[in-house]
């Protein structure tokens, strides 16, 4: 065959394979946008729900205090510092299952922190899984020279500690 | 909530998957939701369950060591783009979108909310690191991952360099709990097995070879054997004089296998690898038998390293006769494992599992965010896959 039929087929499977690649890199970003408004919607309640425990005088006022400085830091950081300020949560709740007797007199409260804290647990685990795989196909050196990605801004990385949170449930 | 499965296996044909999902759909449709299935069907006049849509026959195909019946190809792809555009769902929740079948259809040619359940265990492969670039872009649209077990998991984790949340299979708890045990099978010294026992992977042969020494102990046991498989054959290789001992029931429906469990001194799952779950496991423990199982991973996970049932070593036989004169001999050892198997149980109740896997699909989706068909939203895809088809 001669190379004038060639060329346009190349060109058009080059240009085929870069829409297809651009296509799955926007759909990663879109799953990662998602899983982090479900797990930003799940911080939110956690963060009022420990602000509504530290009110309602269930513990006491130097937990209380502890409890709604971790609350607002928590609420009030901007993405970068995001993570840093609900492990400051995570710990405070942790303090607060552990050393007081919340469980006993608050059961519905104590309840309602549990079935928050496994949702966030599958939320952060999904999220992550997310953040990566958009994160991993952006390196790829297609994604970079063709700058695939265009001005989307690149996944942040959620760094929770998974274990210290699994212990609130136990 | 409207809520769409996929099939990867047919409908009429029995498996874990189709029983899993078919658990999950009736649990999910007695909440108020809306469900529907696709499936591929052997023969469809066979299909009673109304949510259930046909998408065509399935075609045998060897996979993972056994012969998996799927459907696949240009005519099942247009079945599975009418039925996702008509069905305007919420959320679709695939089953092992991974091996060439409908689920993987549905997960190439929809967007959106996606949810993937993995049910098999396989060892590592050469040939995963040749299909694995196909795989990725499809199974990358996955908004969540399951897997049934931690079993699973890893086998995802190896294949697809991609992670899962684990929950794990459901049962009815009540159902197997309240069960009434049958007069016939039941006596004292009974041993229960069941499964495809033609296949080695499940072990009889472990099992078969235990039995003379059993016998040195207890002249009188009986082992009841529960599964399709022709039994003459698995005779042959008996002691004459034990095969008396032995009863084959054929395939047995979910009622006779509750009635089969409550009857049993003691459930014996000799399996010998490929087990991804062990759904039978936890069946018994909802009825309070004891088990005796090999230590593969599946049953070590599931009975927390022996805490819930006896382990003995994977395909020897010797120590599993010792495990299990010791629970024939032991009234009180049978009765702790009983109860703590009856405890344990309850973590895999529909109740529990189908909130959990309720909770995926929340997280999988924004809000008001639908599943729609790829070529919708994607103009050089509409153009191409009219030449794929």
């Amino acid at each position: 065959m001669n190379t004038y039929l060639w060329l346009p087929i190349l060109l058009l499977l080059t240009i085929w394979y870069l829409t297809f690649s651009a296509n799955r890199l926007d759909r990663l970003h879109h799953r990662a946008e998602t899983s982090w408004a479900n797990l930003d919607a799940i911080l939110q309640r956690r963060a009022a729900l420990a602000l509504d425990i530290a009110h309602t005088g269930a513990v006491d006022p130097a937990t209380g205090l502890l409890l709604t400085a971790a609350a607002h830091q928590a609420r009030e950081a901007d993405i970068a510092d995001r993570s840093e300020a609900e492990s400051g949560l995570t710990q405070a709740l942790l303090i607060l299952v552990k050393e007081t007797d919340l469980t006993a007199r608050f059961p519905e409260l104590f309840q309602e922190l549990e079935s928050l804290t496994e949702r966030l647990r599958i939320a952060i685990s999904l999220h992550v899984e997310a953040v990566n795989a958009a994160r991993a196909r952006r390196k790829k050196l297609i994604y970079r020279i063709f700058r695939l990605a265009g001005h989307a801004p690149l996944p942040v990385k959620y760094a929770f500690e998974d274990d210290s949170l699994m212990e609130i449930t136990r | 909530m409207k809520i769409g499965f996929v099939s990867p296996y047919a409908w009429d044909v029995p498996g874990g998957v189709q029983a899993h999902i078919k658990d999950l759909a009736l649990h999910y449709r007695k909440q108020g939701h809306e469900v529907s299935v696709l499936a591929p069907a052997s023969d469809e006049s066979l299909i009673e369950d109304d949510f259930v849509v046909t998408a065509g026959r399935p075609v045998a195909i060897p996979y993972n060591g056994a012969v998996a019946r799927v459907l696949f190809g240009p005519l099942a792809a247009s079945r599975v783009r009418q039925w996702i555009a008509g069905g305007d769902f919420d959320v679709l929740h695939l089953h092992e979108p991974a091996i060439p079948s409908l689920s993987l259809l549905a997960c190439s040619i929809a967007e959106g909310p996606l949810v993937g359940t993995f049910h098999a265990a396989a060892p590592r492969q050469k040939v995963a690191f040749a299909i694995a670039p196909l795989l990725e872009p499809v199974i990358e649209k996955l908004r969540a991952r399951i897997a049934v077990s931690e079993v699973a998991r890893e086998t995802l984790r190896i294949h697809l360099d991609t992670d899962a949340v684990v929950i794990p299979n459901g049962i009815d708890v009540d159902f197997f709990a309240n069960a009434e045990a049958n007069p016939n099978w039941k006596r004292p010294l009974t041993m229960g097995f069941i499964g495809r026992f033609s296949e080695p992977r499940k072990g009889l042969g472990v099992l078969l070879k235990a039995l003379p020494n059993i016998a040195r102990v207890f002249p009188d046991f009986r082992l009841i054997i529960a599964g399709p498989g022709e039994g003459l054959e698995a005779m042959q290789s008996i002691n004459p004089s034990l095969r008396n001992r032995l009863e084959f029931l054929g395939r047995i429906n979910d009622s006779e296998k509750a009635a089969f469990l409550k009857s049993l001194d003691v459930y014996i799952a000799p399996n010998t690898g490929g087990e991804s779950f062990g759904i039978i496991l936890a069946e018994a423990m909802a009825s309070g038998v004891p088990i005796v199982a090999s230590d593969i991973p599946a049953f070590r996970y599931l009975l927390d390293d022996g805490k819930y049932g006896e382990l003995f070593e994977n395909e020897n036989s010797d120590e599993l006769a010792r495990k299990i004169i010791e629970f024939l001999k032991s009234e009180e050892k049978r009765q702790r494992f009983s109860q703590a198997g009856s405890d344990r149980a309850k973590r895999f109740d529909w109740k529990e599992v189908s909130d959990e896997i309720m909770n995926v699909y929340l997280h999988a989706r924004s809000e008001n965010e639908k599943v729609t068909l790829v070529s919708e939203s994607r103009s050089w895809n509409r153009l191409f896959s009219r030449e794929d088809d």
